[in-house]
């Protein structure tokens, strides 16, 4: 199978190969970004629009004196997919050390990394001089508080897991806990899923009380067409800030994380990258553009 | 007779379609050629009878992409060791956070209720805490679970556990994997591994009904790697589309034999092909 990658080296190579550029050959182009980005599990409708605009600029824009039309095609696509990324700058976390205490919650469908993304942001931030709590609330999941508590002991940070089986107290007793102690805690909640509307209002409620100044979605790189449509749902419940997306090491593309931000604005602000606490990046959408685009 | 012309635009809303499901664009357009290849130049009485006999032929033709390349039954595979007086071995693979651990859980009830007994290897010696999420699951379901230390050596402990197993009398061992990125070489390799040593019943891969393109990719590696025999789709759900039995399916000719449906032991239920037809022509919304 070709992947994203290479379709859009494909079609990269293609647009520096043409000399002229006409109505065909800029149709020829769309429905090759098109298939990428279908194969890149982009929402189909979000593909259709996306793909419009790019012919419609591609056929009426002139370019820039100097610019070869050829290379202005090229330029319309990697901005149209930039502009679909929330543009160019990658927007931090927001922390304040004047707050008494800063919260991250990270929220997500099943098994997307976000226990796993919980302990490397503890690492991140530790490494930026901030003293940073780990605290549970998936009361769910067998041993999801052992999970967490291993891995805070990898990265050497304090944990507090609430020895009850109800998540909001989990998350509000660990947030009391470990504020003092600490500039950021980070909240680690079980896996939940749009239709599952008990455990989405248990978020509302944890949100609520805990008021979290950033709220993260862990999505993995994997999750295809229906990726905006959770988003959404979680978006609705506690207002996300940002995306994570995980597992990038894998050959899977992540189109799911450009639907979610399309449908809630929440900019991708890390990508994971392996299983390890280390294994985290600060989100780069010039270079995750690029190297879609091989270029 | 049926023209291209006649089908063009209603094949490419039904790949469309296939790919809203998240059917691996791959497989979309391989039904859709498969599908043309079938209908044109077939012979119809009146061009309005045209729709009906393109959607008999979709059914069809996704019903062919699920036909499994051989028959593959649980209860079978495991009643026939038990008959050779031997557990039973079946192993669990796939990619990280698919649903294994859970879904060896649900299994492991499923075969307790049809009266086996069951010897489960916390062979996922990695990843924080997987062997106390086993440890919880096992002792909840009151079946012996054969564990090793945190970074064993997880082929070591699968086979502590199969010669558990026959020095006991078991009918059957769930081997509980890592989950691994496919395109980590030594990881596959150290799943080949295991697989040599232990020569299962079954290899069953676990997908994630969330995922989309990947299942092509990950179905793929883990069938090169491992071979296999048949799979099941987790987090159905989840408000999931599902796709990926077909891409599964498609690329691994392995039936898919249980759909995931929630954190319960009892949210197993058997897969069947005319249900996930069904579901795709009827634009049934989950
Ligand atoms: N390859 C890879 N694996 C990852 C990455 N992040 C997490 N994982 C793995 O994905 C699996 C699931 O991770 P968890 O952190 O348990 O996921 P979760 O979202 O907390 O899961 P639930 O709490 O059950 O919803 C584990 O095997 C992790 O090791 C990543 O960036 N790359
Ligand atoms: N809703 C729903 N959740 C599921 C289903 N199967 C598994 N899960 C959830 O998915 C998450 C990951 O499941 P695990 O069984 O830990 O996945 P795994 O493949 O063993 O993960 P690793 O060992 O980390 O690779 C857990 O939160 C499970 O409860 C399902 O059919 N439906
Ligand atoms: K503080
Ligand atoms: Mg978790
Ligand atoms: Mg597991």
């Amino acid at each position: 199978m070709i992947g994203f990658a290479d379709r859009l080296a494909e079609i990269t190579k293609k647009i520096k190969g043409a000399s002229i550029i006409d109505e065909d050959f800029v149709k020829e182009v769309v429905r090759d970004v098109q298939r990428a980005l279908l194969e890149a599990d982009v929402d189909v409708k979000l593909v259709l629009e996306l793909s419009k605009r790019i012919e419609k600029r591609a056929l009426e824009e002139e370019p820039p004196a100097g610019v070869p039309k050829r290379d202005y095609l090229l330029r319309i696509v990697y901005e149209e997919l930039v502009e679909l990324l929330g543009g160019e700058k990658t927007e931090g976390l927001d922390i304040d050390l004047s707050r008494d205490v800063n919260v991250i919650m990270l929220v997500g469908l099943y098994g997307m990394g976000k226990t796993t993304t919980a302990a490397k942001l503890a690492r991140y931030l530790q490494r930026k001089g901030y003293r940073v709590g780990l605290v549970g609330a998936d009361p769910y999941r067998p041993a999801a508080g052992e999970q967490l508590r291993q891995l805070a002991e990898e990265v050497d940070v304090p944990v507090h897991v609430e020895d009850v089986d109800d998540a909001v107290e989990m998350a509000v007793k660990g947030v009391e806990a470990l504020k003092d102690e600490c500039d950021v805690v980070i909240v680690d909640t079980a896996g939940r899923d749009r239709l599952s509307e008990d455990l989405i209002d248990e978020l509302r409620e944890m949100a609520e009380r805990i008021e979290p100044h950033e709220v993260l979605l862990v999505l993995d790189a994997t999750v295809g067409q229906k990726a905006g449509d959770h988003a959404e749902a979680f978006h609705e419940a506690v207002q996300l800030t940002g995306v994570v997306i995980t597992k990038l090491d894998t050959a899977a593309k992540g189109g799911g994380a450009l639907s979610a931000v399309a449908r809630t604005g929440a900019p991708i602000k890390f990508v994971g990258t392996g299983e390890r606490v280390d294994d985290l990046e600060e989100f780069n959408p010039r270079s995750f553009v690029a190297r879609l685009l091989g270029i | 007779t049926i023209t291209e012309a006649d089908i063009e635009d209603i094949l490419d809303e039904l790949e469309l379609e296939l790919i809203s499901n998240d059917v691996a664009v791959e497989v979309a357009e391989s039904i859709r050629e498969e599908l043309k290849k079938e209908l044109v130049g077939r012979r119809v009485k009146g061009k309005s009878e045209i729709p009906k006999v393109v959607e008999e032929g979709f059914r069809e033709a996704l019903l062919s992409v699920l036909e499994p390349k051989k028959e593959v039954d649980l209860m079978e595979t495991v009643e026939k060791a038990r008959q050779d007086g031997r557990p039973a071995i079946i192993m669990f693979v796939g990619v990280n956070g698919s649903g294994k651990t859970t879904t060896i859980a649900k299994v492991a009830k499923l075969l307790k209720d049809h009266g086996y007994s069951v010897v489960i290897a916390a062979a996922d010696t990695f990843r924080a805490a997987a062997i106390e999420q086993l440890e919880e699951h096992a002792e909840r379901l009151g079946v012996t679970l054969i564990k090793g230390e945190r970074g064993d050596d997880p082929t070591a402990v699968a086979f502590n556990a199969v010669q558990h197993a026959e020095a006991k009398g078991k009918d059957v061992v769930l081997v509980d994997t890592a989950g691994r990125a496919y395109t980590d070489v030594n990881l596959m390799e150290e799943l080949k591994k295991m697989k040599r040593v232990l020569e299962p019943d079954l290899v069953v891969f676990v997908g994630d009904a969330l995922a989309g393109n990947d299942a092509i990719e990950q179905a793929k590696t883990f069938h090169e790697y491992v071979g296999i025999d048949c799979a099941i789709l987790t987090k159905v759900d989840a408000d999931a589309k599902g796709g990926a039995v077909l891409s599964i399916s498609k690329v691994t000719g392995a039936p898919i034999l249980y759909l995931g449906v929630g954190q319960d032991y009892d949210d197993l239920k058997a897969f069947s092909p005319e249900w996930f037809v069904e579901r795709v022509i009827g634009g049934e919304e989950s």
